[in-house]
C-alpha cells in the first residue's frame, strides 16, 4: 500500500482538483505516452460587462457522468489514446478556481492535443451540466458556451 | 407515475426540480412535452433538448412507459 487512492478517470465533484494528481494518474497509466495536453477551464471574475463572484453549477449528475464516460471512449477510440481523464466540479465555484479538467495522452502530440480540444467541445455540447453566475447586482444562467 | 426532472433554468423558471405526471397508456414523449408546456410555459420556451431513462432522445414520438424518468432540458453551459 502506497496510501495513495486511485480515483476514477471520469468524475463529477464538489471539490476542487489537483492537475498533478490528475496527470500523475495519467502517466501511470502507460509508459509509451510520448504526448500529455491538458485543459483546465476556471471561473472568470469578470463576464458580459460585470464582476461575477462565484459561479454556481447545477447538473443532471448520473447522466452528466454518463455522458463524460462516453466522451472519453469515443476521444480514446477516435484519437487512439492511450488514455483520458475528464473532471468537473459542481456546486458553487469562486472567481478564480478551477471548473474543469482534461487530460489526453496518447503515443504522440498531435492526437493528445486534437483530442484535447475535441473533448471539451463535446462536453460543452452534450453533458448536461449548467451554470449560473453570481454577481453584486444578482444571479443569472449562462445560456451560450463559445 | 412518470418521473419529470428539472435542472438549471428551467427547474428555476418550474419552480421544483421534479414533479410527478400520471402515465397513460399510449402516452408519448410529445404528449408529455406538450402537458408540460401547457403547465410551465415559460421554463419551456428554453427546452431544447430531452432525455428519458438518462439518454438523450430525438424522436418526440417514443412511447414513455410506466417509472420512466423525463427531462426537459435548456442548452447547457457546462465548462
Amino acid at each position: 500500500m502506497n496510501g495513495r487512492t486511485t480515483k476514477a478517470e471520469v468524475r463529477i465533484q464538489q471539490e476542487d482538483f489537483s492537475q498533478d494528481e490528475e496527470i500523475s494518474a495519467l502517466r501511470a497509466s502507460s509508459k509509451r505516452m510520448g504526448g500529455i495536453a491538458t485543459f483546465i477551464g476556471c471561473a472568470r471574475d469578470f463576464s458580459e460587462g460585470r464582476s461575477v463572484a462565484k459561479i454556481s453549477f447545477d447538473a443532471y449528475g448520473s447522466m452528466a457522468e454518463a455522458e463524460m464516460k462516453k466522451l472519453r471512449a469515443e476521444a480514446i477510440a477516435r484519437f487512439t489514446l492511450l488514455d483520458a481523464r475528464i473532471v468537473h466540479r459542481v456546486g458553487v465555484v469562486g472567481a478564480g478556481e478551477q471548473i474543469v479538467f482534461i487530460a489526453a495522452g496518447a503515443e504522440h502530440r498531435a492526437p493528445a492535443l486534437q483530442a484535447c480540444h475535441w473533448l471539451i467541445d463535446e462536453l460543452k455540447l452534450r453533458v448536461p451540466i449548467w451554470k449560473k453566475e453570481i454577481t453584486p447586482e444578482g444571479e443569472s444562467w449562462v445560456t451560450s458556451h463559445p | 407515475m412518470i418521473r419529470v426532472l428539472f435542472f438549471g433554468p428551467v427547474a428555476e423558471r418550474v419552480g421544483s426540480s421534479e414533479i410527478q405526471v400520471t402515465f397513460a397508456t399510449g402516452m408519448r414523449l410529445q404528449d408529455l412535452h406538450r402537458q408540460m408546456q401547457g403547465m410551465y410555459p415559460a421554463a419551456f420556451e428554453i427546452v431544447c433538448f430531452t432525455a428519458m431513462n438518462g439518454e438523450h432522445v430525438r424522436d418526440m414520438q417514443l412511447p414513455v412507459s410506466d417509472n420512466s424518468e423525463v427531462v426537459f432540458m435548456s442548452k447547457f453551459s457546462g465548462g
